[in-house]
């Protein structure tokens, strides 16, 4: 089927007029990419370590042990003094001969410990899966924080936290190394997002904790955390950067530079934000107005392609010895035209010597002369004459500038043509042949000129019936010049439609190609045997006519290329005379790159100079800054499988709890902890749509952590400090003799599960 | 870029030897310390296994009344900081006439799912969306609204500037462009 409507549908961005767009954007405020994270050397701080050798037993090393950055310090500080990565880089340096060993931001310092990267974590979840590296980054906490293994081991209380619902697997490796190859005398686990939450003084209420790896949505009452009640949307903010590095990398698919994680991680953090109404911001976030706010261009390094420029004194000197060369030339030609001239000059002397002397010589004695000349008649040498003579005085002029004036043509008279063949002699005849083919000539040239003026005046008649038609029946003439324009509008497209379709061998364009070649193939070889060997192509000038048949529908060019001339027309007639056709009408308005929306998405409303490399290394945020921090509010953008964050947070709310105290209990106290919590409207966000979900009397107090990120260490060395610590930590006797899976349980940690 | 002068070198080595720590001696470390060649397990390993085990664990303990049920934890003793112990001697006339094997598998049941299953790293993962809202559809190409799929490649697209997009796009591509939602086709 082929879609035969024209109507020109105009969408709603099209409808702003041309004069907004014409005015160029400002500027576009540019990001640049951000260098690998290398933070320079950290000194270890060993005073920590002093200061606690009067208390050991209460002064404990905290942990965060965070799947983007680990935080460790000690209880009494109010900061963790490390914050680093869980990442190392370890490898054998070849050319010193011995192993190197870099952790933590330590590992980005240069191409080569970059290329060695390896990380704790198992990409995308909270569970630890690499322990060597694991240990590499516990060896450079505990050697920054100056422990000094006198008695061969970590002789203070270690506090660590864990993901929620923790594997036993990670939990019996994390105990193993700390109980065995640290020796630790004890050892606490707890939750980030309680500590956390303790922190902030909660006491009951609903944690939403958005952090690197996921989303955990916990129920809080009475201090306790309710775990067999708390949900976990598998969606962080290292899913986000991920998320945006693939939506990138298929925006620009032939970016020359390299874009990385922790670049993508960097323009999440700085440039996203959560929207407030999504689905509203979005359907404008592409309109021109107030675009240059919303596009933001990002930087890469790139290296300009410049010609290299010249001073001003190797420019004067390149013009001056270009002067002078083509004064040089100048004067060579005008020697040789001076000889050219002298030339011509003795001949002219020559010729005329020739012609006194012919006069002079008797009939016969003339014509050998002439014959020896290699010139046929008298009338001959006087053209040669004539012509020298022409050429000599126009060489002449041109020597001394003398604006030469086309001479007039002489108006030409035929009087042999009128007289009969027999009165003339030979010379008479060849004369009058010559004479005929110039009058025939002179006709020719007349009778073109008439048919011209014919042909202007017919077209002069058209444009009169044209302008009258317009003016006694205005909407016909429209109509007609409407439709007219569709008409090649359509055949422009039909052309492309086949220009395109020869591209793809499915179509039916290329498939009826093979068919005509197949057949011109299965002809071939009946006529080479009736014909013998030889092959006799070309012979005929038909045979090259299957050019023509092969080519097909595609071979009047010509007439493809008047198309677009022909639109110009019509639409120059439609502009004049057409009330509702402006200049946004034209189908070159509407090509224009301010009304791609593909443009638009790719480079923002600014020009694109495919030659520029600085533009070849700009990547444009735009729709990206609020699709990518939504996915926690709509996993299937991502294609999560899982009900969105506060879907879940309203089913936790709603069908676990029963009792309307408990409800407004932990409505009353929303809490936001985590990094991915830090986006921009999150907060608010995340209260208008809650409270959709909820009865119109319920009070929600939505709230965030004061420091999302730090306040997980802050809350376990709060708590570390307090008497909990004693109560809730496994010490080296209980994991002699319980195992290495044997977790004490308290009001901030895991439960035990079998 | 040009190439780092033998200064630079010198310097950027030096800054390589402070930042190295695999010189640096560690004497809180247990030298006797050697961990196992295989300790590292990626989660979908982990997940497998502890599925495996829970399983296996309900099933010895539905077979045989010989392992100890477990005590019903109403009482707060879950701190962990006394081992679960037999529970009282009740005696239980009816209890002697029944299988020994269900009553056991019961028992352990009341005890362990007294506030609901066991929670697990598995089963807190939130379940699928059932809200109209999660349905809404977003061009792949630009993430803007898209009212219409093309058949072809399966892609969403916003107007027919994006499809004439997607219908130039390279073999291939359309594919990645699903994967970033988890729709394409996945050979196994």
């Amino acid at each position: 089927m082929t879609i035969t409507s024209v109507q020109a549908v105009l969408p709603g961005r099209f409808a702003i007029n041309s004069t907004e767009k014409s005015t160029a954007k400002p500027p576009p405020k540019v990001y640049n990419a951000q260098e690998p994270p290398f933070k320079g050397y950290h000194a270890p701080q060993p005073d920590g370590y002093q200061r606690s050798r009067s208390k050991p037993d209460t002064s404990a090393i905290v942990i965060d042990n965070g799947s983007n950055l680990v935080k460790a310090g000690w209880s009494f500080d109010k900061n963790p003094r490390f914050i680093l990565p869980p990442v190392m880089s370890r490898y054998r340096d070849r050319k010193l001969n011995k192993a190197c060993q870099f952790i933590g931001y330590d590992a980005y310092v240069d191409a080569t410990t970059r290329g060695q990267l390896r990380y704790a974590f198992d990409p995308g979840s909270s569970v630890v899966g690499n322990w060597d590296v694991m240990e590499g980054v516990l060896d450079y906490l505990f050697l920054k924080l100056g422990v000094d293994g006198a008695n061969g081991g970590v002789d203070r209380p270690i506090v660590m936290t864990e993901p929620i619902a923790n594997l036993n697997y990670p939990r019996k490796m994390m105990n193993e190394i700390l109980f065995e190859c640290y020796s630790a005398p004890s050892v606490a686990y707890g939750i980030d997002s309680l500590f956390s939450y303790r922190y902030n003084r909660g006491t009951d209420g609903l944690i939403i904790s958005s952090s690197h790896t996921s989303t955990h949505v916990i129920p809080v009452l009475n201090n306790k955390a309710l775990l067999s009640n708390c949900s976990r949307l598998n969606w962080g903010g290292m899913h986000a950067s991920e998320y945006l590095l693939k939506l990138m990398r298929l925006k620009y698919p032939t970016f020359p530079a390299r874009m990385t994680e922790s670049q993508m991680e960097d323009l999440v953090h700085k440039h996203c934000y959560v929207s407030k109404d999504y689905d509203q911001e979005l359907s404008k976030y592409l309109d021109w107005t107030g675009l240059e706010d919303r596009d933001l261009v990002v930087q890469y390094p790139f290296t300009e392609h410049v010609v290299p420029e010249k001073s001003e004194e190797e420019l004067a000197r390149i013009a001056e010895r270009k002067k002078e060369s083509g004064r040089r030339l100048q004067e060579q030609a005008a020697k040789m035209r001076l000889e050219k001239l002298m030339k011509k000059e003795q001949e002219l002397e020559y010729y005329k010597d020739l012609q006194n002397g012919l006069q002079t010589e008797t009939k016969k004695e003339a014509r050998r002369i002439l014959e020896a000349e290699d010139l046929k008649d008298e009338a001959h040498l006087e053209r040669i004459i004539r012509d020298l003579e022409r050429s000599i005085k126009r060489s002449r002029n041109r020597d001394l500038g003398v604006e030469e004036s086309e001479e007039p043509a002489e108006e030409m008279s035929f009087p042999l043509l009128d007289v009969p063949d027999e009165e003339l002699d030979e010379a008479g005849l060849k004369e009058k042949r010559h004479q005929r083919l110039m009058k025939s000539n002179v006709e020719a040239r007349q009778r073109a000129k008439a048919e011209k003026e014919r042909e202007k005046a017919r077209r002069e008649e058209e444009e009169r019936l044209d302008r009258e038609k317009r003016e006694n029946d205005f909407e016909g003439w429209l109509s007609e010049r409407r439709t007219n324009r569709q008409n090649i509008l359509q055949r422009i497209k039909e052309r492309d439609r086949l220009k395109a379709d020869l591209g793809n061998r499915k179509s039916l364009a290329s498939q009826m190609r093979m068919k005509t070649l197949a057949n011109l193939a299965a002809d071939g070889p009946k006529k080479r045997r009736r014909g013998g060997d030889d092959d006799d192509f070309g012979a005929n000038d038909e045979d090259w006519g299957v050019y023509r048949t092969v080519a097909g529908e595609q071979s009047d060019e010509e007439e493809e290329e008047d198309l677009g001339g022909m639109l110009d027309v019509v639409e120059k007639e439609l502009l004049e005379h057409d009330p509702e056709f402006t200049e946004n009408h034209t189908l070159a308005a509407q090509s224009d790159w301010t009304k791609s929306l593909v443009h638009v998405f790719l480079r923002g409303p600014w020009p694109f100079d495919p030659e520029s490399q600085r533009e070849a290394h700009q990547l444009h945020l735009n729709v990206e800054r609020i699709r990518v921090p939504e996915v926690v509010f709509k996993p299937s953008i991502a294609g999560v499988d899982q009900a969105g964050l506060v879907e879940i947070a309203a089913d936790i709310v709603n069908q676990r709890f029963i009792n309307p105290e408990d409800q407004s209990r932990l409505l009353r106290d929303v809490f936001m902890t985590g990094g991915n919590t830090l986006f921009q409207n999150f907060d608010e966000r995340f209260r208008n749509e809650f409270r959709a979900f909820l009865p119109l009397d319920a009070e929600l107090n939505v709230r965030r952590a004061k420091d999302p990120v730090l306040d997980a260490w802050k809350g376990a060395a709060q708590w570390a400090s307090g008497a909990d610590l004693a109560k809730s930590s496994i010490t080296r006797q209980e994991y002699l003799e319980k195992g290495s899976e044997y977790l004490k349980e308290h009001d901030l940690g895991n439960v035990t599960t079998w | 870029m040009a190439p780092p002068t033998p200064a630079e070198n010198e310097s950027h080595q030096l800054l390589l030897n402070q930042l190295d720590i695999a010189q640096v001696p560690r004497p809180f470390r247990n030298p006797h310390w050697k961990p196992s060649q295989r300790r590292n397990k990626n989660v979908k390993q982990l997940i497998s296994e502890s599925s495996r085990k829970e399983a296996s664990q309900m099933a010895t303990q539905a077979n045989s009344g010989a392992t100890t049920p477990l005590v019903a934890t109403t009482s707060a003793s879950t701190d962990g900081s006394q081992t679960p112990a037999d529970g009282g001697q009740r005696t239980n006339i009816a209890q002697a006439a029944q299988n020994l094997s269900t009553l056991v598998l019961e028992k352990n049941a009341r005890a362990m799912y007294s506030s609901g299953p066991a929670v697990t790293y598995t089963n807190i993962e939130s379940a699928p969306s059932l809200h109209p809202s999660q349905q809404t559809r977003y061009c792949d190409i630009t993430g803007l609204p898209a009212p219409y799929t093309d058949p072809k490649t399966r892609l969403r697209y916003h107007d027919k500037e994006v499809f004439g997009v997607v219908r130039s796009l390279a073999q291939g591509v359309p594919e990645s462009y699903l994967e970033l939602r988890a729709a394409h086709v996945v050979l196994k």
